[in-house]
């Protein structure tokens, strides 16, 4: 990770003072283990060419992350790429610089123009260097990169008038927007100061809402506003085809004032137990869910649901339908609500005999994408979501319920969820499996 | 006159008279005549002297006051004396050991406390009552060192005569009366429960339940030869032993009867009691039960064949039968050279009642023992096996189980003949099992315990039965226990797996690296601190595999689709999956795969050759940027590619520094470690067009049908994977070299260097024998030994720097060595409990054990 400066233009020898650093001495600060050095490879009045870099210590790196580590945390970019971690280390040997606070004799040249480029790398983004120009080009700057393939690491050169003190904190704002690194090295303090640098040019940068986007992963860089602003967006187009589903299953539930005791498999979050909890016929509902992020997410729903009047609290339970579970045994209904496409299907099988021949609720209920939809949402062959073992069709959905209910003693009606397109069918598909009453 | 007397080998024997009745003298004369030892002599007066200095105090004074004190003090001194000797008494009876209490004896009270303690060990008890008239006791009393005084003797002898009617109501297994002075006792030992040597070994068989066709194939299987007068007898001398439970249910009980009758009478075998057996016993006595469970089945062929016989035949024949069934004892020990080994019972056994003979342990060993208890508001079903401790291994029936089943050193040999299931013998010495198949199930499919396990056997794992955390038993190791906060997790991973559960039988352990870091300045890991650990615990004969560079996969490969459904419960050829249990390749590229080599392992007739149905493999599967191409881009490449930009930018740089300096130097160095690290992966990658780009590496043959290889050389391992090799070209050979003593160690080494030198990752260090203890303890199975230039896509691109490596060879491997081992002893588990089709359950729980312990934070570099 290195930073070179060099500028050009009348008086610019006058950088050793700006920066503080005399040119015929080598600069090494110790921080943590960490190396910061700086040398000079021009100096004359009129031009001055000044390197700046790290030499980090690899053991201490680790170290310091503060996580559980896998083996990937071991072999890691962070020790060499320029980013936020780069800045906080250098920060401090710029500060005089960056503050534009060098001895009184010198301050009038903090206001000095030169012209300066500014190169520095590895840089390891996921922009593309168009990108990276519509970051520099308002500026003033003009970009170019040294790559070896398209995918490789990038060493930036920018190139403009400026001054040295607006040049390095307008670096020290997007390197880190740049860098497409989680920050795990940088604190709010660290943010709060980056944020003074942005005082005079960030606002009337055209990219501004974009760089405030980038730099969320700064906590505290960015007002609440825009978080949420960003996050109800996102969820406005999940939330219609969803609410569908809870709806539809809702209403078969409701059809049926006998249908009480309620396991609702996968539960996930908890969107839909948290909604079957306000049902007034519901007598109990276990939300079955395997994963732990999932289960921490839906425990706080349901205890801010708790709060409102009328609310039966799901009982939570870790697992999934590969484990047999005594407790869900001859319960009312069964819910796979978006489940099924998540499973492989040779262990679907194991898990539907698991459920009519052992669990054997009244009614089990499954949704499902209908893949003929897909079209409609020009997804080509790909699938709505990356963890889909399958997507079925209609008429692959119709086969697979009637295997069903030639094997157990159910029998089936499909019904289609969300808006019907005349030939592709609906988005979404239900399955109401009943047990059928011996005669 | 000469008295005989049988006296138990354990027991208690209370000697009952006044003082100076004899009891020392016959004692005396027993030990010195050499029938009773010396030490089996827990004597009052012995007693009295060890805790206050003095045999005996004369009570004897002419002051009322003072003889009250002196008695006061007598008693105190018998008090402790007393308990001091019940204490004794108690440890010798919890070893088994024969007491002979000399003291008088002469209260019921006295007498019942130490009666209670014979009973409370489940040992007999007798008395030899010394009824001498009271003339001879007082002339005798005369002529002692210390007489006891003639009021005394009288007292006693009063109350000796006021208790003496109690005694044929307290309970005596035997009660000798002896009223002679001048007697002369000849003592018989015999042993409560006879243990049998092993002499030319044992066959131990489960329960046959009338299945007597089957009992002669096993018997036959098993190498026994009927002879002239009907008997089978084996041509080594060996033995067989029934467990119990020859007769009913099944439709021949009356010649299996017949036939351990005369086996057993004719020395050739032996037969335990059971419940079935005492059902038939007691009916046959005439007794009132309820005939039922196949009981009545028995009963009636006895009826019909005791018709044919006149009445007076009739009775003899039934008291044949009585004897036979009630002289079966509840169990059998089997010594071999001397020592207690084997513990043969029908249905259970508590380790406090083995040696020992009494009504209740009789019941405990035909009905078994289990109960339902709480813990953590879970019922845990408690079975008496949970209890046994120790080495000797308790062999038993009554629950039938589809496969032998050992939990705890017991030993279920109950396969279920009857049901439809087998019939098993236990061979020891041999330890192996020996069973033939049930011609038919004789019982009808409702409650037919065999029907019921294998119907069972497939359904999902009982999730409650996990999540909080269990222990598991194995059978060849010790227990593994696992906390339910690692358990949660691996749930979720698996839920999400491709894997179906059913064949998800085996998961590799974790490997240690050397467990000293090496003593060169400039290597972390070095072969010699491997060869030195396994040398220092005693094993010389090494092999030393190459490591191949890719991944982990576990490959089970079905003869067909049917009998893979048999085993898993889905009909596809196999699965090949990874390390964490999941699907390795996508579904249609592993079906792929899975053909290609089935088909050539049928066309070799492999499955025929070798027997079985299935093969389970331990491989690394390469090239490694089949399962590490994302993490090749996202961390190797860019890592390598940054460092090299950054350093050859810095060089250029340096290069122009207005002041020279080091950093240059230093750079340049830096600059080299990033190339050679760049070329470190790129020899494990290369671009997969199709699956014949696709290269495994079987290393461990795991298993076969009924088999498990973990006690087979690894050379026998390396021949068989040349075998596959020859099969079907997916497969490649692994290099290795073997080490027979520390003279081949350098050119080990060389070739370790030499390999790793070119960018092989590393090499692997086992012990040629596979599975190793030393004294009792489990060794490393392996230890890896990775090359320099390998670790440094370990350790980071610079870790050779001085000031790094030094750090790093404070690296500690202990927690990770036991992982090594639990993982290694689950996995064996997890293959023995697959091979013997166990539940999936069973299975799986060694599954979620070896990734929860996956989950306990250990430095993931080692």
């Amino acid at each position: 990770m290195q930073l070179t400066i060099h500028a050009k233009g009348e008086d610019a020898n006058i950088l050793s003072f700006l920066l503080a650093k005399h040119p015929e001495r080598l600069y090494e600060k110790e921080h943590k283990g960490h190396k910061v050095r700086l040398f000079y490879q021009t100096f004359t009045p009129n031009e001055v060419k000044v390197t700046i870099y790290v030499v980090l210590d690899a053991i201490s790196l680790v170290r310091d992350s503060g996580e559980k580590l896998d083996i990937t945390h071991y072999i890691n970019d962070r020790e060499f790429a320029v980013s936020s971690l780069f800045l906080s280390l250098i920060r401090s040997s710029l500060a005089t610089a960056l503050n534009g606070l060098p001895k009184e004799e010198y301050l009038p040249y903090v206001r000095q123009v030169f012209q300066f480029s500014y190169s520095f790398g590895p840089v390891n983004t996921d922009l593309s260097v168009e990108n990276l120009r519509e970051l520099f080009s308002p500026l003033g700057f003009t970009l170019s990169v040294q790559t070896e393939t398209k995918n490789s690491p990038l060493y930036v050169t920018v190139t403009g008038e400026t001054t040295l003190q607006k040049g390095l904190r307008q670096l020290f704002i997007l390197i880190p927007v740049i860098d497409n690194y989680k920050h795990y090295f940088i604190d709010e303090k660290e943010a709060e100061k980056l944020q003074r640098f942005g005082e005079g040019w960030l606002d009337d940068h055209p990219q501004k809402e974009w760089i405030y986007k980038r730099a969320l992963k700064y906590k505290g860089l960015l007002d609440d506003h825009i978080t949420e602003h960003i996050k109800v967006e996102k969820e406005k187009k999940q939330k219609g085809l969803n609410q569908l589903r809870y709806e539809k299953i809702i209403e078969i539930i409701q059809s049926k004032p006998h249908l009480r005791k309620i396991i609702d498999m996968g539960s996930g979050e908890g969107k839909l137990s948290t909604r079957l909890g306000f049902l007034p016929n519901v007598s109990e509902i276990i939300a079955v869910e395997p994963s732990e992020r999932e289960t921490l997410k839906a425990k706080k729903r349901y205890a801010k649901a708790a709060e409102n009047p009328g609310f039966l609290m799901p009982m939570q339970k870790w697992g999934s339908v590969f484990y047999y579970d005594d407790g869900l045994k001859n319960k009312d209904v069964f819910i796979l609500c978006e489940v099924i496409e998540h499973i492989a299907e040779e262990k679907l099988h194991t898990a539907m005999q698991l459920i009519f021949q052992e669990y054997k609720p009244a009614v089990c209920i499954i949704t499902t994408p209908n893949k003929e939809y897909n079209t409609l949402y020009q997804l080509g062959e790909s699938m709505r979501h990356y963890d889909h073992r399958f997507e079925w069709t209609r008429a692959e959905l119709l086969a697979w319920v009637e295997k069903m209910t030639d094997m157990y003693a159910y029998k089936a009606s499909i019904s289609s969820i969300g808006e019907v397109d005349h030939k592709r069918g609906s988005p979404t598909q239900i399955v109401v499996f009943e047990k059928e009453v011996m005669v | 006159m000469r008295r005989r007397i049988t006296l138990p080998n354990a027991g208690v024997v209370l000697l009952v008279g006044p003082s100076g009745s004899g009891k020392t003298t016959l004692l005396q004369n027993l030990v010195d005549s050499g029938q009773i030892k010396d030490s089996e002599i827990l004597s009052s007066d012995k007693y009295r002297k060890i805790v206050a200095d003095q045999e005996y105090n004369s009570v004897e004074s002419t002051d009322n006051k003072m003889a009250q004190i002196l008695f006061e003090q007598y008693q105190r001194i018998s008090k402790e004396a007393f308990e001091l000797l019940e204490l004794t008494l108690e440890a010798r009876c919890r070893l088994n050991k024969c007491s002979f209490i000399d003291a008088t004896n002469i209260n019921s009270d006295d007498r019942k406390k130490l009666i209670s303690i014979a009973h409370r060990h489940h040992l007999p008890i007798s008395a030899i009552v010394l009824d001498i008239d009271l003339d001879t006791l007082l002339m005798r009393d005369n002529e002692r060192v210390f007489p006891r005084g003639s009021k005394r003797i009288k007292q006693q002898m009063k109350r000796f005569q006021y208790h003496k009617r109690y005694l044929k109501t307290e309970g005596y297994h035997q009660l000798h009366m002896i009223k002679e002075l001048n007697h002369s006792v000849e003592i018989e030992r015999m042993d409560e429960v006879p243990p049998i040597d092993v002499g030319a070994g044992i066959d131990i068989i489960g329960d046959i339940h009338g299945c007597y066709t089957e009992l002669l194939h096993l018997l036959e299987k098993l190498g026994y030869e009927e002879n002239e007068q009907g008997l089978y007898t084996h041509p080594l001398g060996r033995k067989f032993l029934s467990l119990g439970d020859i007769m009913s249910r099944g439709p021949r009980s009356l010649e299996t009867l017949l036939f351990f009758k005369n086996h057993v009478n004719n020395n050739l075998a032996y037969m335990i009691d059971s419940n079935h057996g005492w059902k038939i016993y007691r009916w046959l006595k005439g007794n009132q039960v309820t005939l039922q469970h196949g009981d009545e089945l028995t009963a009636k062929e006895i009826n019909q064949w005791l018709a044919t016989y006149s009445e007076e035949e009739q009775k003899r024949l039934k008291d044949e039968f009585i004897q036979f069934l009630g002289d079966a004892p509840a169990h059998y020990i089997i010594e071999d050279k001397g020592v207690p080994m084997l513990v043969c019972t029908h249905a259970g056994i508590k380790d406090e009642y083995i040696g020992k003979k009494s009504q209740q342990i009789s019941d405990y060993c035909r009905y078994g023992e289990s109960s339902s208890r709480m813990k953590d508001g879970i019922p845990i079903r408690d079975e008496w096996y949970h209890h046994h401790t120790g080495h000797m291994t308790i062999i038993w029936g009554h629950d039938p189980r589809p496969y032998p089943t050992t939990i705890n050193s017991t030993i279920n040999i109950d396969q279920g003949v009857v049901f439809g299931g087998k019939l098993t013998a236990y061979r020891y010495p041999e330890k192996s099992f020996v069973a033939v198949d049930a011609l038919k199930n004789y019982n009808g499919v409702e409650h037919n315990p065999i029907i019921e396990w294998k119907s069972k056997r497939l359904l999902p794992p009982n999730i409650q039965a996990l999540i909080e955390g269990f222990r598991i038993q194995m059978e060849e190791f010790e227990d593994v226990s696992v906390k339910g906060k690692y358990v949660k997790p691996v749930i979720g991973s698996l839920s999400t797996a491709d894997t179906h559960f059913g064949q998800l039988v085996y998961l590799p352990p974790t490997m240690s690296p050397v467990p000293i870091p090496s003593q060169l300045p400039d290597y972390l890991e070095h072969p010699i601190e491997a060869f030195k650990y396994y040398q220092d615990n005693g094993v010389n004969q090494l092999i030393v595999e190459k490591k191949h560079m890719g991944s982990r996969g576990i490959l089970l490969i079905f003869k067909n689709e049917e009998v893979a459904l048999n085993y898993t419960g889905i009909s596809n050829l196999g699965a090949i999956y990874s390390r964490s249990g999941k699907r390795f390749f996508k579904k249609d590229i592993e079906e792929r795969i899975l053909t290609v080599i089935q088909s050539s392992l049928k066309e070799n007739d492999y499955f025929g050759k070798y027997e079985t149905d299935f093969v389970l493999l331990d491989c690394e599967i390469m090239p490694w940027n089949l399962k590490a191409q994302d993490l090749i881009n996202k961390q190797y490449e860019l890592v390598a590619e940054s460092a090299i930009l950054d350093r050859k930018i810095l060089d250029q740089a340096l290069n122009e520094s207005m002041v020279e300096n080091q950093w240059l130097k230093e750079n340049e160095e830096k600059l080299e470690r990033a190339e050679s690290f760049q070329k470190v992966y790129e020899k494990y990658c290369w671009e997969v067009s199709d699956i014949d780009r696709i290269v495994i590496a079987p290393f461990h043959i795991l298993a076969h049908s009924g088999r498990v290889y973990h006690e087979n050389p690894h050379t026998w391992h390396m021949t068989h994977v040349e075998e596959l090799s020859n099969i079907c070209s997916i497969f490649r050979r692994t290099e290795y070299l073997l080490i027979e003593d520390e003279s081949d160690w350098k050119q080990v080494i060389n070739w370790w260097k030499e390999i790793t030198e070119e960018g092989h990752e590393g090499m692997v260090v086992k012990p040629n024998q596979f599975t190793v203890w030393e004294k009792g303890k489990l060794l490393q199975p392996a230890l890896k030994v990775r090359g320099r230039k390998y670790l440094q896509i370990i350790y980071g691109i610079d870790y050779l720097e001085e000031k790094y490596l030094e750090r790093l060879k404070k690296r500690n491997t202990k927690r990770k060595q036991k992982l090594a081992l639990q993982e290694f002893s689950l996995g064996i588990e997890a293959l023995n409990r697959f091979v013997k089709q166990e539940e999936i359950g069973r299975i799986h729980e060694c599954i979620v054990a070896i990734l929860a312990l996956e989950g306990d934070e250990v430095d993931p570099r080692l």
